[in-house]
């Protein structure tokens, strides 16, 4: 590339940019300047971070590189910022009964699924959270996880999902997977674990996901441990969180929990299919090197959906496969659309929605993070 | 009777996906319209209900019987809970193969569809419904907890319809082509069952030993 290419694609990066500078603004300052200093800098530092992975992604045409920091990071953040918070309020993680009868757990997503069947048959939301709090209340979470799925599918689990994050960040830690072949039966199992919960979810009329098997509860909240039944969830939970989230992927480098077990993920997935946005590979520049079937954080490539063009109904739209491949055979797509036509436009438009509620999410993870951060560099306490 | 369903629901992926092969050539092939094979697909299922009734009254038989053998019912139900979820376990891991009934009668079949083609859907339902995998013999121990004939007969008749919503729309979505990951799902499924079977199993047991 010469000087005035470069100089070029530098400009029209930049261009391209300007309105993610505005969203972010608008959204996450929420249009007014900060006034208090300790929050300033994680402020500063968290709307720097958004526009400077926004405006690589567009230069430098990379997604999942840019799109990967910017996740594990949020999840880290997260972790950081909602325990700290849990302990400024309750005074522990853990979660008790009567914290329960006054709704105060946020919404997880996660639930979701198991809410359907007892909200249509009871008209009772089985989630011991309020409906309308302002920190994560159960109808602006489903306000916004709808929108979110309507516009980029099961590109929640890639770009939003702060759990997924943590998932992320230990497949990364894998250079070379110890663990190479993986029966592609097991991707049946989200669908499994999504059936079973829903079900025991109806007919027990509580989130039994949450209960029982969730991973994440051993860095979020828990329910107090006061009987053989709390412990044995403590166990079962805690021993998913080992397994799926921190072992198996760092030796298989696969997104092992969103991939072989999450059953959100596997709700998710039905998003792909009514989203106008897909990842496809064009047949004719492809030579069948089978790099991205094997680097496919979670399973979503076979060799019969690659001869298809296509991949399976589980992407995450996380544009692992489009960066590595080495004959640029495959991209982000819109439904519809020839395959060769306007690919950079495709991705842009992919990338907006997608970037702006990663924004969002993300965004007030990592800034409520770095503030708990900071306030402990300044006072020694994390907590008020 | 919720209970019934929920076991249904969570087994019916399997028993369509071993038992399409017998049933769907046979529903493609035969009927002409939506119409008609709305109709062959209803006496099918009318014929695997009836088949689940039969087992419904064996299974209140059963219960009955187990009540005159001991006095710690509970104890002993539970035992049979956590013997059953260990079967459905290694059933839902491992390489095991429970054929469709229907599947070994292909010879009698072609016959009688030729000889009686109004009662060859019934006839078929009936004996994909006689299936002795370990969600049914599961479905079969949960009914026989019952104690009135009725209630066997409701929890089997809740197990059917838990099993039939895999049935209905299956024609029409061209399952064919994805039998092999829905009988993982299946699979998977009831393996995810069993834990909780296994668990059920487990508080009986102890229920039963705290109160003897």
């Amino acid at each position: 590339m010469n000087a005035f290419a470069a100089n070029r694609e530098w400009k029209k990066a930049l261009l391209f940019s300007l309105p993610m500078l505005l969203i972010s603004g608008l959204l996450f300052l929420s249009g007014k300047p900060l006034t208090n200093p300790a929050k300033l800098a994680p402020a500063v530092i968290t709307f720097l971070f958004i526009n400077i992975t926004f405006f690589c992604m567009i230069y430098t045409g990379q997604t999942h590189k840019y799109r990967s920091r910017f996740f594990i990071l949020a999840s880290l953040l997260f972790v950081v910022s909602f325990i700290a918070n849990l302990i400024e309020v309750r005074g522990t993680m853990e979660l008790s009964a009567a914290n329960m009868l006054d709704g105060e757990t946020p919404l997880c997503p996660l639930v979701i699924p198991m809410l359907i069947i007892p909200a249509a048959l009871t008209h009772t939301i089985i989630f011991p959270g309020s409906l309308f709090a302002a920190h994560a209340g159960v109808a602006p979470m489903l306000v916004l996880w709808l929108g979110f799925s309507l516009a980029v599918g099961r590109g929640w689990c890639s770009w939003i999902c702060f759990f997924g994050g943590m998932d992320e960040g230990f497949s990364r830690l894998c250079r070379k997977p110890k663990i190479t072949a993986v029966d592609s039966k097991w991707t049946a199992l989200p669908w499994a674990v999504l059936l079973g919960i829903v079900l025991t979810s109806a007919a027990t009329l509580s989130p039994t996901y949450c209960a029982w098997l969730c991973p994440f509860k051993t860095v979020t909240e828990f329910p107090a441990i006061e009987s053989a039944k709390t412990a044995l969830q403590a166990v079962i939970f805690s021993s998913l969180f080992i397994g799926l989230v921190v072992v198996l992927p760092i030796l298989t480098g696969r997104r092992t929990q969103c991939s072989l077990f999450c059953p959100f993920g596997a709700f998710q997935s039905l998003f792909n299919k009514i989203n106008i946005f897909a990842v496809r590979i064009n047949r004719a520049d492809c030579v069948n090197c089978n790099l991205c079937l094997q680097k496919c954080p979670t399973f979503s490539l076979d060799e019969q959906s690659l001869q298809a063009g296509k991949t399976l109904l589980s992407c995450t739209k996380c544009g692992k496969c489009i960066d590595i491949c080495p004959k640029k055979a495959i991209a982000f797509h819109i439904k519809g659309t020839p395959l060769h036509l306007n690919l950079q436009t495709a991705r842009v438009l992919y990338l907006y929605p997608a970037f702006t509620f990663a924004a969002v999410i993300g965004g007030g993870c990592i800034y409520g993070g770095l503030e708990r951060i900071f306030r402990l560099a300044v006072t020694g306490s994390m907590i008020h | 009777m919720l209970q019934g369903f929920l076991l249904g629901l969570s087994t019916g992926a399997t028993c369509l996906a071993y038992c399409a092969p017998v049933l769907f050539p046979y529903l493609l092939g035969e009927a002409k319209s939506i119409r008609q094979t709305a109709w062959t697909l209803s006496r099918f299922m009318l014929g695997r209900l009836l088949g689940y009734l039969v087992f419904a009254v064996f299974a209140w038989l059963t219960g009955n019987y187990l009540n005159t053998l001991t006095d710690r019912r509970e104890m002993l139900i539970g035992f049979i809970y956590i013997l059953l979820a260990t079967l459905l376990l290694w059933y839902g891991l491992g390489q095991t193969s429970v054929p469709c009934a229907a599947g070994s009668l292909r010879g009698f079949a072609a016959t009688l569809a030729q000889e009686r083609p109004a009662l060859f859907p019934l006839l078929l339902g009936l004996f994909t419904g006689l299936n002795l995998c370990p969600p049914f013999l599961l479905a079969f121990i949960a009914a026989g907890e019952n104690s009135t004939l009725g209630h066997s007969l409701l929890f089997f008749l809740s197990f059917f319809a838990g099993t039939a919503l895999f049935f209905l729309p299956a024609p029409l979505l061209g399952l064919g082509k994805n039998v092999s990951q829905l009988k993982n799902v299946g699979r998977l499924a009831a393996a995810v069952m069993s834990v909780y079977y296994f668990y059920s199993g487990l508080l009986l047991l102890w229920g039963g030993m705290i109160s003897s």
